[in-house]
């Protein structure tokens, strides 16, 4: 129980500190949100006016209280821009990301860890090789130039599948190929390194040597490689969630990176306070879910 | 490792004979070429008007352009990389040897800066230097250094427990001496793969800044993608031509830094 409130604690306190750097990191930095609204002929009066009427021309520490207690009563403002609900924004733009990242994820783990034991067991012969091969090449694609590729090929040329945009299951085929590929590569390299890590260790000769069938030799060595596995899944699944900034631009989804993206470029502090907040709650969450997750797989972990 | 190394050489001498055009043929010290813009052969077709790959959006010949870009990012990629691993070595080395406060404070600056996108802590650091390449520069080694202290931490811990290194304190080595003579060689191997691994992520990651319109130069690989990408219809082959060179050159980074490891790491195999 104290291991748990300890844990509890130090998220809490990890997702105070970024919230509070990104409060004054975004205000530090140059630009100003109000010359964005007005455009760059708005008179000073008009400018005073505006940052008036944001609570922005309140001294820093001031706007940081209020943005403090508003938070903690649950209410995360609304955006410079358009006005709109913070809390509906986000609602909004989480569902594609959360989808992309509940698709993508899963899928490339179960083929990354299925064709890294494959890989393993059939070391150093043709399969193996091609694979090796095939994952550096996924990996040597950067998903900014992946995406233009895959774009040519099945929407231009092949024309099976909408360029861009997002609405329909069509629409989400192209991103989430462009996500599985590097993915999957990099579990698969991961999978087949700890197989071929724990193949040669004692208690599987003990087991082959008392009779177990190959598959049930398999199945257990799984179960030892997987909180290896799982670890880079959930730094995978953290980086999908808070959503793929080049991704999302590239094919025009609506989504958090998109958000991100957005909000730094307008200046639009309570979005950018809202998104980092958000991802900064995703990553804390997923890395306790798959702490407790590895400390059940494999007890020792918890000794350390 | 073989495939590695030639691929690798091939890039090098492509960016070598660049330099030779550039300052000797073309232009000179003190004037370098840049490549022309000609409006009138926008996005020629390859092998048309002279031109092997063909012209890109503003009628400069795509070879031209893609190599001012090959210099730009490797020179780009040695500098940062060079940086976040001195940084990455000495602060991890530190962390092993100081105090349990200081060991939680580097915990929580390696904690943040994974939580932060790296976009958004170099559009932040853009905004206060300017988009230059000093910037560029100076963003990728704040986000870079982290992954290098984490393996110069987990290192330095296994060194620091060697019995030779034992005898060296034993003999009163001092720290600092210490550091440079026994530390430093002994987890350079590891640090020397991690960077050659480390180069290619560096000109993926200042592609993807160039991309999102974040690079220090109109010549970044990215900052062209991004472009080429409005004109996929009308001339796929400047997309397609940039993709592939720039996996080569990763693919290239990535077989030599494997083929490095199985080397330096016999166990391994």
């Amino acid at each position: 129980m104290n291991r748990v409130f300890k844990k509890i604690a130090y998220a809490l306190v990890t997702i105070f500190l970024a919230i509070t750097t990104i409060f004054f990191v975004i205000r530090l930095a140059p630009g100003d949100p109000v010359e964005g609204i007005l455009g760059p002929k708005a008179t000073g009066l008009e400018i005073l006016r505006v940052k008036k009427q944001l609570g922005l021309d309140l001294s820093l520490s001031t706007q940081y209280f209020i943005y403090i207690k508003n938070l903690v009563q649950g209410d995360m403002g609304r955006s410079l821009f358009g006005a709109k609900n913070i809390t509906t924004l986000l609602t909004e733009r989480m569902k594609p990301t959360i989808i992309l990242a509940c698709v993508t994820v899963p899928i490339s783990a179960l083929l990354g860890t299925f064709f890294g034991f494959w890989a393993g067991v059939r070391k150093s012969r043709t399969f193996d090789t091609f694979s090796r091969l095939l994952s550096l090449f996924a990996l040597s694609f950067p998903i900014f130039s992946l995406a233009p590729l895959l774009v040519y090929i099945f929407a231009i040329k092949m024309n099976w599948l909408p360029v861009s945009e997002w609405g329909d299951f069509r629409h989400a085929i192209l991103p989430a190929l462009t996500l599985i590929i590097p993915l999957s590569a990099v579990v698969m390299r991961v999978a087949r390194n700890k197989y071929l890590e724990e193949v040669h260790t004692q208690w599987v000769m003990v087991s082959r040597a008392k009779g177990l069938s190959e598959m049930a030799i398999l199945l257990r060595l799984l179960k030892v490689c997987l909180p290896t596995i799982l670890t880079v899944v959930s730094i995978q699944l953290s980086v999908v969630i808070a959503g793929t900034m080049i991704t999302e631009t590239i094919f025009d989804i609506p989504g958090m990176g998109s958000l991100l993206f957005e909000g730094i470029q307008n200046r639009d502090y309570p979005i950018v306070q809202a998104v980092i907040l958000y991802s900064t709650m995703m990553y804390m969450f997923i890395y306790f879910l798959i702490d407790f997750v590895n400390e059940k797989l494999d007890p020792r972990i918890q000794v350390e | 490792m073989k495939y590695g190394v030639s691929i690798l050489t091939l890039y090098l001498v492509w960016a070598l004979l660049w330099f030779f055009y550039k300052y000797l043929v073309k232009g000179s010290f003190f004037t370098p070429y840049i490549p022309e813009m000609n409006l009138e052969m926008e996005l020629a077709a390859p092998f048309s008007h002279g031109l092997i790959l063909g012209a890109d959006l503003m009628g400069r010949s795509l070879l031209e352009v893609l190599s001012a870009g090959l210099s730009y990012s490797l020179l780009v990629a040695i500098v940062v990389t060079f940086f976040t691993a001195s940084i990455g070595m000495t602060i991890g080395y530190l962390s092993v040897k100081a105090n349990s406060t200081f060991r939680a404070l580097f915990d929580l600056v390696i904690n943040l800066v994974f939580i932060f996108p790296s976009i958004l802590i170099a559009i932040m650091i853009m905004a206060v230097s300017g988009q230059s390449l000093k910037g560029l520069i100076f963003s990728l080694v704040v986000t870079g250094w982290p992954g290098y202290a984490k393996i110069a931490r987990s290192e330095a811990k296994r060194v620091l427990s060697l019995t030779y290194v034992e005898g060296a304190k034993a003999v009163g080595m001092g720290e600092v001496r210490m550091f440079f003579r026994i530390i430093i060689p002994a987890i350079l191997p590891v640090m020397i793969v991690n960077m050659v691994l480390g180069i290619s992520g560096v000109i993926i990651s200042e592609a993807a800044l160039g991309f999102l319109g974040l690079g220090g130069s109109p010549y970044s690989w990215g900052a062209m993608l991004s472009a080429s990408k409005t004109v996929l219809l009308e001339a796929p082959f400047v997309a397609i031509v940039l993709s592939l060179t720039m996996a080569g050159l990763i693919i290239g980074l990535n077989l030599f830094g494997d083929g490095l490891r199985d080397y330096l790491d016999p166990k391994e195999n």
